[in-house]
């Protein structure tokens, strides 16, 4: 009995290197395991077996039928495994390099730009506003402390229309309103488009975008003012810029400044988009005037504060790096495709 | 403008400053200096020379060989001149010298040897001449170098105008040389004038002044002029700074102007007898200086003779014909203030913008007007000592300026600045500014000098500034603002409008147009768009494109056109400004609106039409949380009849979505299917609807039940909808349109295959159940005429 177990495990190891396909293995365990198979058989001997040797023989045939019965299992998983393997290899192989089509659209680059500015004066506690595109002589002009002999009403720096109103020339003429619904104390931001009656060139458009912000409080200085402007440029520059401040002269405001920022570009190094000075005049700004304030039915000796204007086709341009203002009203949609969701 | 520094140094001394720092504290306190440019400095090794012999050159006719004497010895300079002669003195770059970056070096010249170069003005720099060699004609020290006698080496700066507007008194040497002197604490040096009251007992001129448009009309006449030319200090002078010399009385009065920028005239006295100052009529003309005749204004100001005939364009320009001339002896000087906005307007009109007329309308200083006539005179003296003054100074003074007092404090100031200004030092600067100031207790008194006062200093934060800048902007310490915690939202209709125009581009595949607010006229006669405008600029250089657009499409389509050659599939849209009606007070009803086109080669219009579709419903569901439901009504003769149809919701109509009418289709290009939508985007986003709960689904198995009603071939889906729509079951989860089949077997009707999703709440649904809510489904369904198909 013993021989012939010895012999069926030494059948099952030179029988189980011949098995190589599914079908092998099957046959294989047909004819150890099935139900006419060796084991059956050396279980229907084992019967006739007797006494004392009962218990080591039927140990060693358990042990044999074990083996089988795992080696037939490992066999089956390894020819899965190389049946995978098979498949896997003969699947159509994608091309990973093939090109993406390029669906998506694009945005003008004033709206990218502009959304990361709104944000950002959200997060420093401003209001945002949007406005008209025609406005009243009174909001544009008299409003805003533009006196009726200004030149910059005149015909041929401002577009009137035959109603009497004007296309905004600028975004101030916002002010009054935004004073007025905003009271005293406050910090709005107002974009919009503005327009002005002049030839265009590759730095002139007769149709631009300004962003506005005014700050009102009691007790506003000038030195709020160039800590203000400083930080937030340097949120929407996104580098650590200085400002300086230099005398300027606009209706709105008295003190009236221009702003120059050190050049994002080059630190301040001097470069060819400052003209070599280190410096960028970026935002008018200034004081506002006692007289914007009172029109707007705010008392100016209890509250004051300060307006600014963000030369914002100018950021744009340098932020996109184009050089010429009339692409941002572009008609070319191949151009303006480029331009994508991000800046 | 252009600013000598040696100029400003006659008034104020500056040295031990280095020029950036000047420029740098400049820019800083006062206005801006674009740029700067040392004069002279290229050019060296020039003395003055004396012509004693002209030779004809052997070979060349246009040359000559002159013999130079330099003092030191006699040059031989090969020279092509056409002027020269003997007896001459000129300048002469000697060997070793540099004329304007050129090196001087011995040269040979058609064979004669040349030891230096007899130089024009032009060549040295410092003048426009250049047709000969310098003809000197007064009085200089053969052999010594030029720049020992005349103002060669200067540093001359680039003012930027614009940053001048304010500050009239700004606009000559003077007024500049008062903020060098304040910003570098040094002293200004008055300007020497003669006294004009010595003339008093002399004849008045006839002067009068008619019009409000001239404040202060000054004259004055002299007599036995001689010298013709100007001496050549005066003549580099003006050439550095903008100007050219032309003869010694035309010369003095730009050289006032531009030393203390009151503009100055002088006529001759032969032919100007008497001054009327007045109005223009209709139909005067004036030949001015250049030769050109410019029709003057009605309104005008005018400078006119004692006739009343005009002899100036007041403020702007001279006449020809009473100017002075070769012969002049016998001069009438004019020293005036005008009204700045009538000499902007007329200097406009007639599109001539001159050194007089830019200063003119900063709105000059009444009171300089003596000022200028005395060193006109001062300046003319040392020139020509046999001159004769001839009347006294004949001064109409019409209209005078209040001179503002204001009162502030140290801690105003201090207030307003944001750091502490001490009172001692806000009287120095204001006292060195020009302003007269008193101390009383706390209270700085302040009064506002003339030239100040004109339209640039009227209030207290005027002063502010003038303390501000002075004290210099780049010593203010800054300081952050209070921090008031106030929670802040992003405008509803800015923020919705990033998310259009974001769900476009990246959903959509569109393009962003930013476009022109003009109707363009053009392009919709062309294509068959008939959009008008509801209002028009009054005057615009833009031919054609005169009205405003009262609608955003057209502009949309225009694009396309213009990309029509370029791409076969053309998304683009735009948020843009509309004016499409007046309210009562003729004001115009501003709208925002959004305009999109799809068009496309390969899609069909009922694709685009679809994808549009889904465009707008989606944001406004997803969005908004309303539901876009499409109707019949009004649309745009450039929209198909049939295939356009209202955008509304419960909530409002907001425009129209379609197909392009194929008369407009086709003529901008008729290879493109065409669909578009215009909705009034600023109603749109302002409506919020309720976003709904979500529900937890039930966790027993769904079925799903496709049902193909058979409909007449006319009916809308949504039609049926609306009857579907009442039929409800606890079971049904919801249904929705799967397909619709149309085919001949069906004769006059067509399928509709509805897909219900049912499923029991706390169960498994049963065969029986299923066949219940069909049944009642059939029985729904033939109650409204209807049937399903087998």
């Amino acid at each position: 009995m013993k021989e012939k177990i010895n012999e069926l495990k030494e059948l099952f190891s030179k029988r189980k290197t011949e098995a190589q396909t599914k079908e092998d293995i099957e046959a294989l365990r047909l004819e150890f395991m099935g139900k006419k198979g060796h084991i059956t058989t050396l279980m229907g001997d084992f019967r006739n077996v007797l006494g004392e040797q009962k218990r080591e023989i039927g140990m060693m045939i358990n042990s044999l039928k074990q083996e089988i019965e795992k080696t037939i299992e490992e066999l089956k998983a390894k020819n899965e495994q190389k049946e995978m393997d098979k498949r896997l290899e003969n699947d159509k192989k994608i091309d990973y390099t093939l090109p993406v089509e390029d669906g998506v659209g694009a945005l003008n680059p004033r709206t990218i730009l502009q959304k990361q500015i709104v944000d950002l004066f959200v997060s420093m506690g401003f209001t945002i506003e949007d406005g008209n595109e025609i406005e009243t002589e009174y909001n544009n002009f008299d409003s805003v402390n533009v006196p009726a002999t200004h030149p910059a009403r005149d015909m041929q720096d401002t577009f009137w229309l035959d109603n009497g109103e004007v296309l905004k020339t600028q975004t101030s003429a916002a002010q009054n309103r935004i004073l007025r619904e905003h009271g005293p104390k406050c910090r709005v931001l107002f974009p919009g488009r503005c327009f002005r009656n002049e030839a265009v060139d590759a730095t002139h458009e007769n149709t631009f975008f300004q962003i506005e912000g005014v700050v009102v409080d009691e007790n506003v200085s000038v030195s709020n003012l160039i800590y203000f402007m400083e930080e937030m440029l340097k949120g929407v520059l996104k580098k650590d810029v200085k400002v300086r401040l230099r005398p300027g002269f606009f209706p709105f405001t008295e003190p009236s400044f221009e702003l120059d920022a050190t050049c994002p570009l080059c630190a301040g190094k001097g470069c060819g988009a400052c003209s070599h000075t280190g410096w960028l005049e970026l935002c008018p700004c200034g004081m506002i005037h006692p007289n914007v304030l009172k029109e707007a039915g705010i008392d100016p000796e209890k509250y004051n504060g300060f307006a600014f204007g963000l030369g914002f086709d100018r950021l744009v341009m340098i932020k996109t790096g184009l050089d010429d203002i009339r692409h941002l009203n572009s008609e070319n949609v191949k151009l303006l495709k480029q331009y994508g969701t991000k800046i | 403008m252009n600013i000598s520094i040696n100029w400003i140094k006659e008034f104020v001394d500056l040295d031990g400053i280095e020029t950036s720092e000047l420029i740098r504290r400049f820019n800083l306190a006062t206005a801006e200096i674009e740029g700067y440019e040392e004069k002279g400095k290229n050019t060296y090794g020039i003395v003055f020379g004396k012509i004693i012999k002209v030779a004809n050159h052997p070979e060349s006719q246009k040359l000559h060989v002159l013999s130079v004497d330099i003092k030191s010895k006699v040059l031989q300079i090969v020279c092509s001149a056409p002027n020269v002669r003997e007896g001459m003195v000129t300048c002469v770059a000697t060997v070793g010298g540099c004329v304007n970056g050129k090196k001087i070096a011995p040269v040979t010249m058609v064979g004669v040897e040349s030891q230096g170069m007899c130089c024009s003005a032009f060549e040295l720099g410092i003048g426009a001449d250049d047709e000969g060699i310098m003809d000197i004609k007064e009085e200089v020290p053969i052999g010594a170098d030029i720049k020992s006698v005349l103002p060669i080496d200067d540093v001359v700066f680039e003012i930027d105008n614009k940053t001048l507007t304010n500050r009239p008194d700004l606009w000559g040497h003077y007024g500049l040389a008062r903020e060098f002197a304040v910003i570098f604490e040094r002293k200004l040096k008055p300007i020497d004038t003669v006294d004009l009251s010595k003339f008093d007992g002399l004849k008045k001129l006839h002067i009068n002044v008619s019009t409000p448009g001239c404040y202060r009309y000054g004259g004055l006449s002299v007599d036995n002029v001689t010298v013709k030319k100007s001496p050549l200090w005066m003549a580099i002078r003006l050439y550095y700074t903008g100007m050219r010399d032309i003869n010694l009385l035309a010369d003095l009065t730009n050289y006032v102007m531009l030393e203390i920028g009151q503009p100055m005239h002088a006529f001759d006295h032969e032919k100007v007898k008497g001054i009327e100052v007045l109005e223009a009529k209709k139909g005067d003309k004036l030949l001015t200086l250049e030769g050109e005749e410019h029709e003057i204004p009605e309104g005008s100001v005018v400078i006119a003779d004692e006739k009343k005939v005009p002899v100036a364009i007041a403020g702007i320009k001279g006449g020809l014909k009473d100017s002075i001339g070769e012969d002049t002896t016998s001069v009438l000087f004019e020293s005036a203030t005008f009204d700045a906005v009538k000499i902007r307007k007329t200097s406009r009109a007639i599109g001539l913008i001159t050194d007089s007329s830019q200063r003119y309308e900063k709105s000059l200083d009444p009171e300089m007007t003596p000022v200028a006539m005395g060193r006109l005179l001062k300046l003319l003296k040392d020139i020509d000592k046999n001159i004769v003054v001839t009347s006294a100074f004949t001064d109409c003074y019409k209209k005078k300026y209040d001179l503002p007092v204001i009162t502030i404090s140290e801690d105003f100031i201090s207030s307003r600045i944001g750091i502490k200004v001490e009172q001692k030092y806000i009287v120095k600067i204001l006292s060195a500014l020009g302003f007269k100031v008193d101390v009383n207790g706390k209270d700085i008194v302040v009064h506002v000098p003339s030239f100040r006062a004109t339209k640039d200093v009227s209030m207290k934060e005027d002063l502010v500034e003038e303390v501000a800048r002075i004290y210099g902007y780049d010593n203010i310490t800054p300081k952050p603002l209070a921090f008031e915690p106030k929670p802040t939202t992003l405008n509803k209709a800015i923020a919705e409008e990033y998310e259009v125009k974001k769900l476009l581009a990246t959903k959509y595949n569109a393009v962003e147009i930013h476009s022109h607010i003009w109707n363009m006229q053009d392009f919709n006669e062309a294509h068959g768009i008939d959009s008008k405008s509801v209002v028009r600029l009054l005057d615009s250089s833009l031919a054609g494109q005169s009205g405003i657009r009262s609608e955003l499409l057209p502009t949309m389509l225009k694009v396309v056109y213009e990309n029509r050659n370029q791409l076969s599939d053309i998304r683009v849209f735009e948020v843009g400004h509309v004016a499409p009606s007046l309210d009562e007070n003729n004001l115009v009803k501003e709208e925002k609106r959004l305009a999109v086109v799809f068009a496309s080669q390969k899609a069909t219009s009922e694709a685009l039409f679809e994808e549009l579709k889904k465009f707008i419903v989606d944001y406004a569901k997803h969005d908004l949380a309303i539901d876009i439901v499409l109707k019949e009504g009004d649309k745009p003769s450039f929209m198909h009849p049939y295939n356009t149809f209202r955008v509304t919701s419960r909530e409002g109509d907001y425009g129209y979505i379609g197909v392009v009418h194929p008369r407009t289709a086709t003529s901008i290009d008729k290879r493109l299917n065409m669909v578009a939508l215009e909705v009034d985007f600023g109603l749109l986003s302002s409506k919020e609807g309720y976003f709904k709960k979500a529900r937890v689904p039930s966790k027993y198995q769904t079925v799903n039940l496709d049902v193909s009603v058979l409909v007449p071939k006319a009916m809308k889906y949504g039609e049926l909808d609306q009857i579907l729509n009442k039929y409800r079951s606890k079971i049904m989860n919801g249904y929705g349109l799967k397909e619709i089949y149309e085919n001949i077997t069906l004769g006059s009707n067509k399928s509709i295959t509805i897909s219900y999703e049912l499923c029991g709440k706390d169960h498994t649904l049963e065969g029986k159940e299923i066949d219940e809510f069909l049944n009642g489904l059939i029985a729904h369904l033939a109650k409204n005429k209807l049937s399903i198909r087998k």
